[in-house]
C-alpha cells in the first residue's frame, strides 16, 4: 500500500511534466498545426539553464522565474525560424524543428558538458499518508496544477487568448477581423517554450536533466498530448497523468527497463485507437 | 544515337566512378557507410516522396536486419549467407506487420509512431539477452560460402555498391509500373487514389515494406561490416539523418535519394576532418559537427524545400529550354 | 469612399480578376453582381486585404470590414467571444451597442456560434463586421444557403443600417433579383472583368444584359422557387 501510494505520487509528478511538455505541443499545433520537435528541448534548456543561474548565486524563484522567460524568449527564436518564413508546410517544419533540436544538443554539450545535471531544488521530504515523498515531487505538482489554471485562464478569458482560439478554429475569419495568425503562431511557440522550460525547471532537480533528456521527454509529451489529439489541453493533463502513473506502476512492479517499453507501447496504442479521429484532424 | 542511350550516359559515367573511388581509397569505412546510407534513403524517399508519409524511425529496420544476421550466425549457426539473405525479408516482413496498424496513421502522428518503433526496438536491443542485452553481440561470423570466405573493405565496398545499384532498378520498375501509379495517386490524395480503386493500404503497405527490406539488407550488411550489433549501434539520430538525407536530396526522386546520402555524407566527414585538425580547440569542433549540420538542414528546408536533385534538375532543364528558344524565336524577353 | 482602379488580380497563372474599376461614393449602397467564379469574392478580399493584387490600386477612405461568404463563425466560441473579437483592430470591445442595434443577438450571447442557425449566424457575422465601426461595409454572398425569409430580414436590416446610420455597403451576391431590389446601383461582373454598370433599374430592365449574364431575373426567381 505505502509502495503503491509512492508510485502513484512519483506518476503524478513524472504526468505533470509530461502534461506540462504536451501543452506545449497543444498550444503550438492549435494555433500554427505545426508539431514542434523542440518541446523536449525547451525542458532540457530550462533545467540547464536554471541550474547555471543558481549557480551565479541568483536566489530561488527568481533564478527559476528567469529560466522560464529565457525558455519561452529561446521558443520565440525558434518561432522565428520555422514559421517565419511563410508558407513552410507542417511537415517541413516538423523537420525543422528537429534541425533546431539536433542544433540545441550542440549547445548544451558546448555550454553544459554531457554528464546529467540537477539543480538544487526544494531539500527534504514530506509524509504523507506513511509514505516519504520528495518535497520537490510535490512541488512539481502544484506548480504544474497552478500552470495549467493559468493556461485555462489565458485561452479562455483573456482577449488575446480568444483570439489564439480563434485563430486556430478559423484562420480566415481571424484574418479578416484582423487576427495576425502568424504573430498569435509566433505567441503560441512562446508559450510553449515557458511550459516547456517549466517542466525542465521544477523536474531537473529530482529528474537529472542532459543534452539527450531531450527525446524522451518530448515523445513522452507527445503521447500525453495525443491523448488530446493535440488539441485539447485537458485530455492532455488526463493522458500525462494516466502516462506517469502507469509508467511508475510498472517500473514499479515489473521493474525500470520496461517503463520505457510500456510508454512507447501505450503511444503506439493510444495513436492507432484515435486514428481515425486524429486523421480527421491533420486532414484539417 | 536513340534517347535511351543517351540517358544511360551520365549514369554509366557516375556508375564508372562510384567503381573507382574505392580504389583510391586507403579506409574505406566511409565510403561503404555512405553507399549503403543510399541504399536505406532510396527506400525511404521511395516511401516519403511517392507515398506521401514520412518515417522518422527507418533505423528501426536497419536495427532488425542488423539483429537478424548476428542472432542467426551467432546463436543458431546459420550459414552467413543464408543469414543475409533472412535479414532484408526479416525487416520487410517487419514492416508489413507493423505497417498494418501504423500505416493507418498520417502524418505527425505516422512521424511520431515510427519513431515510437524505433525506440521500442532498441529498448528490447538493450534489455532482452539473446537480442544483445547490454552488452551486444560480438563474434559475428565473415560473410561467405562454406570455407570459401570473403574479407576486406573492398568487397564490401562493391557490395554495397552492387547492392545500391539493384535497389535503384527495383525502385525504378516499381515506380514506373502499374502500382507505382497507384503509389503516386496516394501520394496526391489519398481519398482520390481511394475513389478511383487504388488499394490505398495495401499500397503503403507495400512501399513500406519495400523500404523496410532495403533498410533491412543495409543492415545485415552493415553487421558482417563492422562486425558487432548492439542497441547503441543505430542511434535515433541515424534515422533523423536518413530523413535528412531524403528531403536534401529531394524526396520522390531515385537520384535525390543517392544525392542526398553522399552530400549530407560528405558534409559531415568534412565538418569531421576540420573539427579534427590539430589545434583546433574543442569548442569549435563540437559546434562544427551539431551546429554547422543543423543549421545547414534548416537552410536546405526553407530554401531548398524540394531539395537538390529536383531543384538542380529543374533549374538545368529551365536553363537547356530557354537556349532552345532563344534559337528559334525572339520572345526570349518574354521570360525576363 | 473606395475606389478600385484597373485591379488585377492573380492565383499563380490564373487570373481571378482582369482590370476591375469601381467607385463606391460615402453612404451610397452599391452590389456587385454575377455568376459563380466570377471573380466577386476575390474583389472583396483584395478591398480587406487579405488577397494581394497583382496590379492596380484600391483605395479605402476610412475603415473597412467584411462580413465573408458562408459566414465563418469561430464555431466553438460564444456569441459574444465573435462579437468582441470583431473589435480586433479598434479599442472599443463592448458589444454593449450591436445589442442594441440588434436584439436577437444579445438573446443568444451565450450560444456557441456554431450551434446558430445560418441565418442567425448570418447576423452575428453582420454584427461582428459592425464591432469593427467599418465606414464601409463588405457583404460578401448574403443570401447563400438562406431561406427567403430570412434574407429579407437581413437585407432590411442592412438597408436600414445604410439610411439610418449613413454606412457605405457594397454587396456581393448572386441572386441579381435581392441585389437589384436592395441597392440603388450595380456592377456586373463576369469572368473577371465589369461587363455592365449603373443603375440597377437599367441593369434590370436591358433583357441583352440579363439574358447573357444574369441568367434572367426570372431565372433567379424560378431558381429560388425550386430550392
Amino acid at each position: 500500500m505505502n509502495a503503491l501510494l509512492i508510485y502513484v505520487v512519483s506518476g503524478i509528478t513524472i504526468g505533470a511534466t509530461y502534461a506540462l511538455i504536451g501543452s506545449g505541443f497543444v498550444v503550438v499545433h492549435r494555433v500554427t498545426h505545426v508539431v514542434n520537435f523542440t518541446q523536449g528541448t525547451l525542458a532540457v534548456f530550462g533545467g540547464l539553464i536554471s541550474y547555471s543561474l543558481l549557480s551565479f548565486s541568483i536566489p530561488h524563484g527568481l533564478a527559476e522565474v528567469l529560466a522560464v522567460l529565457l525558455t519561452g524568449l529561446i521558443g520565440l527564436v525558434f518561432a522565428f525560424v520555422t514559421i517565419g518564413k511563410r508558407g513552410t508546410p507542417p511537415l517541413t517544419a516538423l523537420l525543422i524543428t528537429l534541425g533546431l533540436s539536433i542544433l540545441s544538443e550542440g549547445i548544451f554539450v558546448t555550454i553544459w558538458g554531457q554528464a546529467p545535471i540537477a539543480p538544487e531544488g526544494l531539500g527534504g521530504a514530506t509524509v504523507l499518508l506513511g509514505a516519504s515523498i520528495e518535497n520537490q515531487r510535490l512541488l512539481t505538482a502544484g506548480i504544474s496544477a497552478i500552470a495549467f489554471i493559468l493556461l485555462g485562464i489565458f485561452f479562455g478569458r483573456t482577449y488575446l487568448g480568444k483570439g489564439m482560439t480563434a485563430a486556430a478554429s478559423n484562420p480566415r475569419a481571424a484574418a479578416l477581423v484582423g487576427i495576425d495568425s502568424r504573430r498569435m503562431g509566433f505567441i503560441a511557440f512562446a508559450i510553449a517554450g515557458m511550459l516547456g522550460g517549466l517542466a525542465g525547471v521544477v523536474t531537473a532537480p529530482f529528474s537529472p536533466i542532459s543534452f539527450s533528456s531531450d527525446l524522451p521527454l518530448a515523445l513522452g509529451g507527445f503521447a500525453a498530448a495525443v491523448f488530446g489529439g493535440l488539441s485539447s489541453p485537458w485530455l492532455t493533463v488526463v493522458g500525462g497523468l494516466v502516462l506517469g502513473i502507469s509508467g511508475q506502476l510498472v517500473a514499479g512492479y515489473f521493474g525500470g527497463s520496461y517503463q520505457t517499453v510500456a510508454a512507447l507501447v501505450m503511444l503506439l496504442v493510444v495513436m492507432i485507437a484515435r486514428h481515425k479521429s486524429l486523421s480527421a484532424e491533420e486532414a484539417k | 544515337m536513340n534517347p535511351s542511350m543517351k540517358r544511360a550516359i551520365p549514369t554509366a559515367v557516375v556508375a564508372l566512378i562510384a567503381i573507382l573511388i574505392p580504389l583510391f581509397l586507403n579506409d574505406k569505412t566511409v565510403y561503404v557507410q555512405t553507399v549503403l546510407s543510399a541504399v536505406v534513403v532510396v527506400g525511404l524517399s521511395l516511401f516519403m516522396g511517392y507515398a506521401g508519409q514520412a518515417s522518422l524511425g527507418q533505423g528501426a529496420f536497419v536495427a532488425v536486419g542488423a539483429l537478424t544476421v548476428a542472432v542467426s550466425t551467432v546463436s543458431f549457426n546459420v550459414p552467413p549467407l543464408i543469414a543475409l539473405i533472412a535479414a532484408p525479408v526479416t525487416s520487410a516482413g517487419l514492416a508489413y506487420v507493423l505497417g498494418l496498424p501504423l500505416l493507418r496513421l498520417r502524418g505527425h502522428y505516422l512521424a511520431f509512431g515510427t519513431l515510437a518503433v524505433l525506440l521500442l526496438v532498441g529498448a528490447l536491443m538493450g534489455g532482452v539477452p539473446i537480442l544483445g542485452g547490454g552488452a551486444g553481440i560480438v563474434g559475428i561470423p565473415s560473410l561467405g560460402i562454406g570455407s570459401l570466405v570473403v574479407t576486406g573493405q573492398l568487397f564490401f565496398a562493391y557490395l554495397a555498391l552492387a547492392v545500391l545499384a539493384v535497389t535503384m532498378v527495383v525502385s525504378r520498375n516499381v515506380i514506373s509500373s502499374r502500382f507505382g501509379r497507384g503509389v503516386r495517386a496516394v501520394a496526391g490524395s489519398e481519398s482520390a487514389a481511394a475513389s478511383s480503386g487504388v488499394p490505398v493500404l495495401r499500397t503503403k503497405l507495400a512501399v513500406f515494406a519495400l523500404a523496410g527490406g532495403c533498410a533491412g539488407l543495409v543492415g545485415g550488411i552493415t553487421a558482417f561490416f563492422i562486425p558487432y550489433v548492439s542497441a547503441e549501434s543505430f542511434p535515433p539520430s541515424m534515422s533523423f539523418t536518413y530523413v535528412i538525407m531524403a528531403v536534401i536530396g529531394g524526396l520522390g526522386t531515385l537520384w535525390g535519394g543517392v544525392v542526398g546520402a553522399v552530400v549530407v555524407s560528405v558534409l559531415v566527414q568534412a565538418l569531421n576532418t576540420i573539427s579534427n585538425i590539430p589545434g583546433t580547440p574543442p569548442i569549435v569542433g563540437l559546434i562544427l559537427q551539431y551546429a554547422a549540420y543543423a543549421i545547414i538542414l534548416i537552410l536546405f528546408l526553407l530554401y531548398m524545400p524540394r531539395g537538390l536533385w529536383p531543384t538542380v534538375g529543374d533549374a538545368v532543364k529551365r536553363r537547356l529550354a530557354k537556349r532552345v528558344k532563344r534559337s528559334q524565336t525572339d520572345y526570349s524577353d518574354q521570360h525576363a | 469612399m473606395l475606389t478600385l482602379e484597373d485591379v488585377v488580380i492573380r492565383y499563380g497563372s490564373a487570373t481571378a480578376v482582369d482590370g476591375v474599376s469601381i467607385s463606391v461614393e460615402k453612404g451610397e449602397m452599391v452590389a456587385l453582381v454575377g455568376p459563380n467564379g466570377a471573380g466577386k469574392s476575390s474583389i472583396v478580399n483584395a478591398i480587406s486585404g487579405v488577397t494581394p493584387v497583382a496590379s492596380g490600386t484600391i483605395i479605402v477612405d476610412g475603415a473597412s470590414a467584411q462580413v465573408p461568404e458562408g459566414r465563418q463563425m469561430f464555431a466553438d466560441m460564444s456569441v459574444d467571444d465573435n462579437l468582441r473579437l470583431g473589435a480586433w483592430r479598434v479599442k472599443d470591445r463592448n458589444p454593449a451597442a450591436i445589442y442594441e442595434l440588434l436584439p436577437d443577438l444579445a438573446r443568444m450571447k451565450d450560444q456557441k456560434a456554431g450551434t446558430l442557425s445560418g441565418g442567425q449566424q448570418q447576423m452575428v457575422a453582420v454584427g461582428r463586421a459592425l464591432m469593427a465601426g467599418p465606414d464601409l461595409l463588405l457583404v460578401d454572398e448574403l443570401s447563400l444557403g438562406l431561406a427567403p425569409l430570412v434574407v429579407a430580414d437581413l437585407a432590411n436590416y442592412l438597408i436600414e443600417l445604410n439610411a439610418s446610420r449613413g454606412t457605405t455597403i457594397l454587396l456581393i451576391e448572386q441572386e441579381v433579383d435581392l441585389a437589384f431590389r436592395m441597392c440603388a446601383r450595380a456592377y456586373v461582373l463576369e469572368a473577371g472583368r465589369i461587363v455592365a454598370s449603373g443603375a440597377s433599374a437599367t441593369l434590370a430592365a436591358d433583357p441583352q444584359l440579363s439574358a447573357a449574364y444574369l441568367g434572367g431575373i426570372e431565372a433567379a426567381a424560378d431558381r429560388k422557387r425550386t430550392k
